[in-house]
């Protein structure tokens, strides 16, 4: 080789190339490198020890030990500028009593991990893109079911109220005319559309809700007053089953901003499902409190508590407990589900505490300011 | 929406890899309500017919090419919550590439026309096998087949592939697309029944989801 290819080859290596050229003595202390591997360290490499670029997980070797196997091939990693760690394969030499070591990085390695990156990534997007398709389908059904739900509901409303209301018309006209069997299946038609009129109110309700429907219609409302006239309207139906409903009143501001149809529905609900779950002879309590700035009505029973297993499910929409009502009455599931959108809707909680063998008990707070 | 400044400030960006820089642009038009089709066309297709270039006349890495590519499929991504929330016409498409090839993004962006014009856009990744894209025709049952071919070499899959669709859905419309179709003679699909040759997202649209269409 003539001098002159000898010099171009040299300030190749030592300028331009992406061959790592280190020159350290048989203790490790690197005496030359070339342009590429400051670059690539990012380190005034002169003076500096091997150890701290040539990554190792034990002990760092021998530096003198690289010329055991001279001419061979070494998988070094090496410390990057960038943080990541280089795979470099070295070979070292005996050079002038030190050790000279010439490492490339393996470019077929790193074009497999270019493209397996790649892959990856595009399985990324692709995944999310079916994702986001999956989801914009989901709403789309479920608008559907709610705008089904709701043409249903509303459209079964009419001829349901006219079989209650003929019914009861039946009942009183003909009433004394009528045999005892007669006059029981009047009042099973009547109390079989009573509960379907029931159920397609919260059918709507739900679908009003899940649609993002539900409008409060706030006022000013007396939440003391509010309890006591929802208690005298649902003792009719708890004296059916000789059960009593007392009220406890423990907090005296008079006025919440709310919307008192809602809150009397949500009462309404608790309530019943108290009167629904309780044996005769036993008490409902409903307690009103101050609690953390907040207003709390709780409706206590002495029911037959609901199973810890289920309790975090109970309002969901159409999840209806094993506890069995002790009158045979039909839950549509849906009660308490309305109870917490509404609840929720007034910035407010619901929760249930409950043990089996020992009642259980709901709550909810309301905000004292709106 | 889409002023040169901005595009060159996208591009130039784009080429470095800034990812943050490129997402928070693109996140910036969104938010300002800009047409998502106005974002494909005047921002992503052009960065990266761009970026093709570059490439071909060795101005740029693969390396560069392969990080430009990924960006900017992440980047689409962002573009998602805006675009599945069209109304349906219940026309379906199901979107692929030719098999060997891994450029997906250009058939990616096809898929993603279609359910900008509310049809389901069903959109198999880059190397689905020729079996899996058969069974999945018949699954879904789709209007058309589009089909992207990114390089000129991959002309003798794709031929294979469109004889055994064919074969297969005799009556079923296929649009290929792709700039791998820029290089080659279009004669070579002309005996083969219902097959239209597409080379912009712009012809697509003209010609397969406006209502007066009359392929699908």
């Amino acid at each position: 080789m003539s001098p002159e290819l000898q010099n171009i080859l040299l300030r190749y290596l030592a300028d331009d190339s992406s061959v790592l050229c280190l020159v350290f003595t048989r203790e490790g202390k690197i005496t030359y490198s070339n342009v590429y591997a400051e670059t690539l360290t990012g380190l005034k490499l002169e003076g500096l020890g091997i150890e701290e670029i040539f990554l190792y997980l034990g002990p760092v070797p021998d530096a003198a030990g690289y010329l055991e196997h001279p001419d061979e091939k070494v998988l070094i990693n090496i410390k990057t500028a960038s943080g990541m760690p280089g795979t470099f394969y070295f070979r070292f030499y005996p050079f002038q009593g030190s050790v000279l070591g010439l490492g490339e990085a393996d470019t077929t390695e790193m074009a497999q991990l270019q493209n397996n990156l790649l892959l990856l990534n595009q399985e990324l997007n692709n995944l999310s893109r079916e994702l986001q398709k999956k989801n914009a389908e989901l709403t789309r059904l479920n608008d559907l079911k709610n705008q089904f739900l709701g043409i249903a509901a509303h459209d079964l409303r009419n001829p349901l109220g006219s079989i209650m209301g003929f019914s009861e018309i039946l009942a009183e006209d003909l009433g004394k005319t009528l045999n005892a069997d007669q006059q029981d299946m009047l009042r099973i038609i009547h109390s079989s559309s009573e509960f379907m009129l029931h159920l397609l109110n919260q059918l709507l309700d739900i679908a009003q809700i899940e649609s993002g429907r539900l409008v409060l219609e706030k006022q000013n409302t007396d939440l003391s007053a509010l309890l006591s006239k929802n208690i005298e309207l649902n003792k009719v139906l708890a004296s059916r089953k000789n059960i009593a409903i007392d009220l406890v009143p423990g907090m005296h501001r008079p006025e919440l901003y709310i919307d008192p149809v809602k809150i009397e529905q949500v009462l309404s609900n608790l309530i019943s499902n108290a009167i629904k779950y309780s044996k005769p002879g036993t008490v409902i309590r409903v307690e009103l409190s101050l609690s953390n700035g907040k207003a709390v009505v709780c409706v206590r029973d002495q029911g037959p508590g609901i199973p810890e297993e289920e309790t975090s499910r109970l309002f969901s929409s159409y999840y209806t407990t094993s506890v069995k009502s002790t009158g045979g009455e039909k839950s549509t599931g849906l009660g308490l589900a309305i109870s917490k959108n509404i609840v929720q809707g007034h910035g407010g909680e619901i929760w249930v505490e409950s043990r089996v063998g020992e009642g259980s008990a709901f709550s909810f707070s309301l905000p004292l300011e709106p | 929406m889409i002023t040169e400044d901005f595009y060159r400030d996208y591009q130039s960006r784009l080429l470095v890899g800034d990812r943050t820089g490129c997402t928070a642009r693109v996140n910036s038009l969104l938010e300002s309500g800009i047409q998502i089709r106005d974002l494909y066309i005047h921002l992503f297709q052009r960065s990266l017919y761009e970026v093709g270039q570059l490439w071909e006349f060795n101005k740029i890495s693969v390396a560069t090419e392969h990080l430009c590519t990924s960006i900017t499929e992440s980047l689409i991504s962002l573009t998602y919550p805006y675009m599945f929330s069209a109304p349906h016409t219940g026309k379906s498409a199901v979107i692929t590439c030719t098999p060997g090839e891994y450029h997906q993004i250009g058939a990616r962006m096809v898929a993603d026309y279609f359910e900008m014009s509310g049809w389901d856009g069903y959109f198999l990744g880059a190397n689905t096998p020729l079996t899996e894209l058969i069974r999945f025709i018949g699954e879904k049952k789709p209007d058309v087949v589009a089909i992207s071919m990114s390089v000129a070499f991959s002309l003798s899959s794709l031929s294979g592939l469109i004889r055994e669709v064919r074969r297969q859905y005799p009556g079923l419309a296929i649009i290929l697309g792709g700039q791998g179709l820029k290089w080659t003679d279009h004669v070579i699909f002309e005996g083969v029944p219902n097959v239209h040759v597409v080379m912009t997202l712009d012809e697509l649209e003209q010609n397969f989801m406006k209502p007066s269409a009359r392929v699908a």
